[in-house]
């Protein structure tokens, strides 16, 4: 009791210090950031550097006003472009596990699948795009294959191995005990292999962005690839700059998002998801016990 | 010992065998499919026509190898600069916790932006040729090479640091022997995707805007329909993937030589035989 005490003192005397830290460094930070950004404002204004490729900050601050709430042109191209990533993420990811799990519970066509694997995986599939774009056409079902095939990759390889990488030791124990398959697949396998499919769920994330932009920029038609290309070749490279930087914040988005997630999906294998069971698990407890 | 070679070579063989069946019975099925009209034959050409148009490409046309070099050179010139500046600022930021602080948050910014959402203005700003190819596959390798080593370098199993301390080593001992070490597994396994990262990054780059490489090849073919010759185009940067990939797992096979234990026993040996020399034995 008195060392909890005296813990807990020594924290509330740590906390404001702990603040005064942070804030500092988050002032140094906006202060460097804001040198850079000055900096490359004189630069362009005095001419150091080619305001055609290195547009201004204001600029890109303007152009960021515009294709937001003036033109509100970006809304659109977003809107194609997130649900294209959207429904190729879905697809991918599915098709990527369903195959992942019968190729793992399946030594023979494991075997047999592996060299292709090998070949499938030097190669940087985001290649066959101009092969697929000739196949199916321009337009949606070219892109959502596109992506389909850059998101399937990765889901697949993680539940492969995820499914193969079960302790022997552990499946031994599980024998020994007689326990049903269904439940070795439930106790054994998915809380080992949950995590790792996880993992592979946030590579596909990311392909299915480049996936996306990728598409559209070989298709150039609508979508926000398509916009920063024709923005590009308009030499309105502020406006361009506004769209990566649109898409710097979807990137953090979609990281944060498959983050949590991570985090409410594969719960056991984050400290706070454990507490949040066991705690519920003692609640339950406890209510039994009284009732 | 020959006997012994040829063993391996028939085990091999035998192993090999099944894997050679299945593969000649997919192209006969294949080849069957299109041949009665099942898929259609100009978008998904068959298996003889594909090994017609790599015997054009390689053979009598030879028209592959200047692009596959271009290709290649842009991949590994590429990697070769994200990789330089990966390695110098994970380095600068192990040693120096500020330094490490201000760049943490670019180099996360980095992360999170799709780095081929900046071809457009690569290719606005280096031009069509070569250059602008490098520079994005520079850009999109640099990440995971970034946060390996510098994960790698923070790692430090802190018994072997005190066992270090113990013995009086100076700092750049401690670094050189310590951590340089500890790190190379993590900064090969980084390297491994960010070669083939640079790749991806060629490739897209040649794909957007270029006149020569592997990748304008093949969307050149594959617009005019030539089935054939564009997935012959894509064999070949299998190949090249395959090529590079390859190289990186020797590179890390002779340098990491202490995780496997065949390559372990090979060095030491080779030491001990050097050492013996040195010694005038």
């Amino acid at each position: 009791m008195a060392v909890a005490e005296e813990i807990t003192e020594a924290g509330a005397a740590d906390a404001p210090r702990r603040g005064n830290v942070w804030r500092r460094r988050l002032l140094t930070h906006l202060a460097i950031f804001l040198a850079i950004v000055t900096l490359w404002e004189t630069g362009v204004r005095a001419g150091w550097l080619d305001e055609l490729f290195f547009p201004r900050p204001t600029d890109i601050l303007v152009s960021f006003w515009r294709i937001y709430i003036s033109q509100g042109n970006v809304w659109y191209h977003l809107y194609i472009s997130l649900g294209l990533v959207l429904a190729g993420f879905v697809g991918g990811s599915l098709l990527g596990v369903g195959l992942g799990a019968i190729v793992g519970f399946n030594p023979l066509m494991r075997r047999f699948l592996q060299p292709y694997v090998i070949v499938l995986e030097a190669t940087p599939r985001i290649a066959v795009a101009p092969l697929l774009i000739a196949i199916l056409g321009f337009g949606a079902q070219s892109k959502i294959s596109i992506i389909v095939l850059v998101c399937f990759f990765a889901p697949f390889i993680n539940t492969l191995s995820g499914v193969v990488n079960v302790s022997p030791e552990k499946l031994e124990l599980f024998r020994s005990l007689g326990v049903s398959k269904l439940q070795t697949l439930r106790k054994l396998v998915l809380p080992d292999a949950v995590p790792v499919i996880m993992a592979g769920e946030r590579l596909a994330m990311t392909a299915a962005l480049t996936g996306v932009l990728v598409a559209e920029f070989i298709q150039r038609d609508v979508g926000i690839g398509s916009l920063i290309l024709t923005y590009t070749r308009n030499l309105n490279m502020a406006s361009a700059f506004a769209c990566i930087f649109t898409l710097t914040i979807i990137g953090f988005a979609i990281f944060k998002g498959m983050e949590i997630a991570d985090k409410r999906i594969a719960f056991w294998n984050h400290e706070e998801g454990r507490e949040r069971l066991s705690a519920r698990r003692r609640r339950a407890f406890e209510a039994k016990g009284r009732a | 010992m020959t006997e012994t070679t040829m063993d391996r070579v028939t085990a091999l063989g035998l192993r090999a065998l099944p894997h050679l069946v299945l593969f000649a019975a997919l192209l006969a099925l294949w080849e069957l499919a299109v041949a009665i009209g099942l898929i259609e034959s100009i978008m998904i050409p068959r298996p003889s026509r594909i090994g017609a148009a790599i015997w054009e490409l390689y053979v009598t046309q030879r028209t592959i190898y200047f692009h596959f070099a271009i290709t290649m050179t842009e991949a590994v010139v590429g990697f070769l600069i994200g990789c330089g500046v990966a390695v110098t600022l994970a380095v600068s930021s192990s040693l120096s916790e500020t330094f490490k602080r201000y760049v943490a948050p670019y180099a996360v910014v980095l992360n999170v932006t799709p780095g081929i959402a900046l071809t457009p203005i690569i290719i606005a700003w280096f031009g069509y040729g070569m250059g602008s190819k490098i520079a994005l596959g520079a850009v999109i390798c640099f990440f995971p090479i970034f946060v390996n080593t510098l994960t790698g370098l923070l790692k430090v199993d802190e018994e072997r640091e005190e066992l270090f301390h113990s013995l009086g080593t100076t700092p750049f001992q401690l670094f050189m022997k310590l951590r340089v070490p500890g790190a190379l597994p993590l900064l090969f396994a980084g390297m491994k995707i960010g070669l083939t990262t640079a790749l991806i990054g060629a490739v897209v780059a040649e794909f957007t805007q270029a006149t020569d490489g592997v990748g304008v090849l093949m969307s050149r073919f594959s617009f005019q329909l030539n089935m054939a010759s564009s997935i012959a185009s894509l064999l070949s940067m299998t190949v090249i993937g395959l090529i590079l990939y390859y190289s990186m797992e020797l590179l890390d096979d002779r340098i990491v030589f202490w995780r496997r234990e065949a390559r372990m026993t090979a060095t030491s040996r080779a030491r001990a035989r050097a050492w013996r020399r040195v010694m005038g034995d």
